[in-house]
């Protein structure tokens, strides 16, 4: 197991190591003919107040890697520790409790309530944990986002990049030790983009979360910290300090050089 | 395309439940009750047992008829609401419009034909049965041979085919509209539905109040009080939202301080209140139309035993006509409420789904759905009642000279419990089987 990326949290962080994967297997599918295997015993390590990117063609598994970080969905074997606590809930209810004050989300498709206002799409997650809806905290991150005209907007009266900001100020409203983001840039024109990838980075450099971003796009990934390639369900490559180039180059060559077994 | 239609319902025969279960009820109702005029156009039957064969089968022509296209077309929406992304693959493919709507038009005809032969055999036996009723209740001589033939047949296939090809059109219609971009397309409905809801309101009234130009013991002075219950339960449904959001005003506080799940609900209502009218039009039916007729049936009972005589023939028909109109009207109205607050209910998946990942467990969600359908159901007894209540009391200040009927409200809590037990039933097992699908899956469905 290696730890992956470069801790530089500017508050302290809860726990030192914010997530941690130990030989997660996920099958899709039960017969041995038609199964497929999405992860196949991947172990990884990330400390808090990282910013990762994981990479990889389609079908390498990495959708599957985050649904099962997150709590999401249940890997068939192995462990997943958030914050210092492992995830053992067995239902959707135990699970949505687990993930309420370890996890956050930002979705491509943004998954804000069409029926809700900017700031109540914002505090909602509070809502539902039955916590203490703090409306200044949550004015503050919204203005920090940009969006500080915009509390009494519903969604379908933003453009995508601005939905996509509500997303972030949701996400980062319940402190949660982890951040992921599946393809957050997908449905965003560039200058949309480089503005939610920013925030990623200011999410990691001022609020000390840990941020972990799925995405096919080198130069979204080139905002990370480090970049974890995979490849067939398998972690395939480790890059630090990623530059557009560099990950693109290596997304290229990804099936060249994957080792026989990790 | 029509042997495209015939595939389709061939190989997916599970959507098309609903439209064919409102076309078998349609085809059942429509048959048994114009299998009366083939028994009175029968040779050797009375003047006096005719009329009252033809009487019971007129009184569901017309409203029957209505009622038979709503329930198809309430289904038939649905069903083309669910298959927007299916027309949309077909155009790209390149079907034209027309072509979609003949498709469409013509699997709604091919099950209603379907229906229509399925309910031809308990359309007999209803039929049987209203005619042993009649008999036994000395309303026909005995010596009249019941008939099932050529006019019930006839009016069976004709009203529900018909019912079934125009709602089919109108749905695709509609559909193919709203797919081609029109954003504005609820605006003109909703002035629409304003214009019908006043004239119901106004024709409602005057209605009711034309109860009181009658006789007391006028045998039609049931009929405008009844019509008035009718036309005000639509004309008060078409402004249930404005009803709805008073409601949230003054209960949506104390409600949202419930939990999340009633904070959502509340803030959901008041959003989507426009909306809900459709499924509050079938409810306010049911609760007014069963309470008007109802009541004014056990006002009229107790009136003619009080009076020391016995019912008459006519009044033993009234009272039958009476039990008819309620059942015909609110099995109609309970199928179009289960199957428009399933269809409201089910397309709310990916909305469930961005509030499990916002952190809701299940059982948030669930209750959400339950508390939007208390709200609902609230509004839709005090409007149905207020409705029935209009058609009710000029009827009884009439008939005895009082204003407040003197029968208990137990059969009013029996409406108003079923009418409740339908809207929260549906919703919650509607919801229940939305969250089996993952909340991650049900995101990025249909996005």
């Amino acid at each position: 197991m290696t730890m992956f990326g470069r801790g530089r949290g500017s508050e302290p962080a809860r726990n030192a190591e914010a997530l941690r994967l130990v030989g997660v297997t996920k099958v899709y599918g039960t017969d041995a003919e038609n199964s497929v295997t999405a992860l196949d015993n991947v172990s990884l390590s990330l400390p808090a107040g990282s910013f990762t990117a994981v990479m990889g063609p389609s079908g390498s598994g990495k959708s599957t890697l985050l649904q099962c970080a997150a709590g999401l969905d249940r890997p068939d074997s192995g462990a997943v520790v958030v914050d210092g606590e492992e995830m053992t809930g067995g239902t959707e209810a135990q699970l949505a409790k687990f993930r309420r004050r370890r996890v956050g989300f930002v979705f491509q498709q943004y998954n804000l309530l069409p029926t809700l206002t900017v700031a109540q799409n914002t505090t909602l997650p509070l809502k539902l944990a039955g916590r203490r809806v703090d409306r200044e905290k949550a004015r503050t991150i919204l203005a920090q986002v940009g969006l500080a005209d915009r509390l009494g907007h519903r969604p379908d009266e933003l453009s995508g990049g601005q939905r996509q900001r509500v997303a972030i100020a949701r996400a980062l409203v319940t402190e949660p030790s982890v951040i992921f983001a599946d393809e957050p840039t997908g449905a965003l024109d560039t200058r949309s983009a480089r503005d939610v990838l920013h925030l990623l980075q200011e999410a990691v450099r001022f609020h000390g979360r840990t941020v972990v971003m799925v995405t096919h796009d080198p130069v979204a990934a080139s905002y990370a910290d480090s970049v974890l390639f995979l490849a067939d369900g398998r972690l395939a490559g480790y890059m630090n300090a990623p530059t557009v180039d560099s990950v693109a180059e290596r997304l290229a060559h990804l099936g060249d050089d994957v080792p026989a077994g990790v | 395309m029509f042997s495209l239609a015939f595939r389709s319902v061939r190989q997916r025969p599970g959507r098309f439940v609903g439209t064919l279960l409102a076309a078998f009820l349609g085809a059942t109702v429509t048959m048994t009750f114009n299998s009366m005029h083939d028994t009175a156009g029968a040779a050797g039957v009375d003047d006096r047992s005719a009329e009252s064969l033809t009487l019971a089968a007129g009184v569901v022509g017309g409203y029957g008829t209505l009622l038979v296209f709503f329930a198809i077309a309430s289904t038939l929406t649905v069903n083309v609401r669910q298959r927007e992304e299916e027309m949309g693959l077909l155009r790209r493919t390149g079907a034209t419009p027309a072509q979609i709507k003949r498709m469409i038009v013509g699997e709604s005809v091919l099950v209603a034909l379907a229906a229509t032969v399925l309910a031809i055999g308990p359309a007999m036996l209803g039929g049987r049965a209203l005619f042993d009723m009649f008999q036994d209740t000395d309303q026909v001589a005995a010596d009249v041979d019941f008939a099932f033939g050529p006019i019930a047949l006839s009016a069976g296939f004709g009203i529900t085919l018909i019912a079934a090809a125009g709602a089919a059109y109108l749905a695709v219609r509609r559909a193919t509209r709203t797919a081609a971009g029109a954003a504005g397309a609820g605006e003109p409905r909703g002035r629409l539905r304003n214009v019908g809801g006043g004239l119901a309101l106004v024709t409602g009234l005057g209605g009711a109040a034309t109860t009181f130009v009658f006789e007391s013991t006028d045998p039609a002075l049931m009929a405008p009080a009844a019509y008035g219950a009718i036309l005000l339960s639509i004309g008060l449904a078409a402004f249930s939202p404005a009803l709805l959001r008073m409601l949230l005003r003054r209960v949506g506080r104390p409600i949202g301080a419930l939990g999340a799940g009633g904070y959502l609900a509340v803030l959901n209502t008041r959003q989507r209140a426009a909306e809900l009218a459709g499924v509050l039009m079938p409810l306010v039916l049911f609760i007014g139309v069963a309470t008007a007729t109802v009541y004014m049936q056990a006002v009229e009972s107790d009136a003619i035993e009080a009076s020391g005589l016995a019912k008459s023939v006519d009044d033993k028909n009234l009272e039958t006509m009476n039990l008819i109109v309620v059942g015909v009207i609110v099995g109609f109205a309970c199928i179009m409420l289960i199957n428009s607050l399933y269809a409201a209910t089910s397309y709310r998946s990916r909305e469930f789904g961005g509030q499990r990942l916002a952190g809701a467990t299940p059982r948030q969600v669930l209750g959400m759905v339950v508390t939007e359908g208390l709200l609902l159901t609230v509004t839709g007894v005090v409007l149905g009642t207020a409705a029935g209540l209009a058609g009710l009391v000029p009827f009884n200040m009439v008939r005895t000279d009082t204003v407040w009927p003197e029968q208990s409200p137990l059969v009013w809590l029996g409406i108003v419990a079923t009418a409740a037990a339908a809207t929260m039933v549906t919703g919650w097992a509607t919801a229940r089987r939305a969250l089996r699908t993952p909340a991650v899956v049900a995101v990025t469905k249909a996005a």
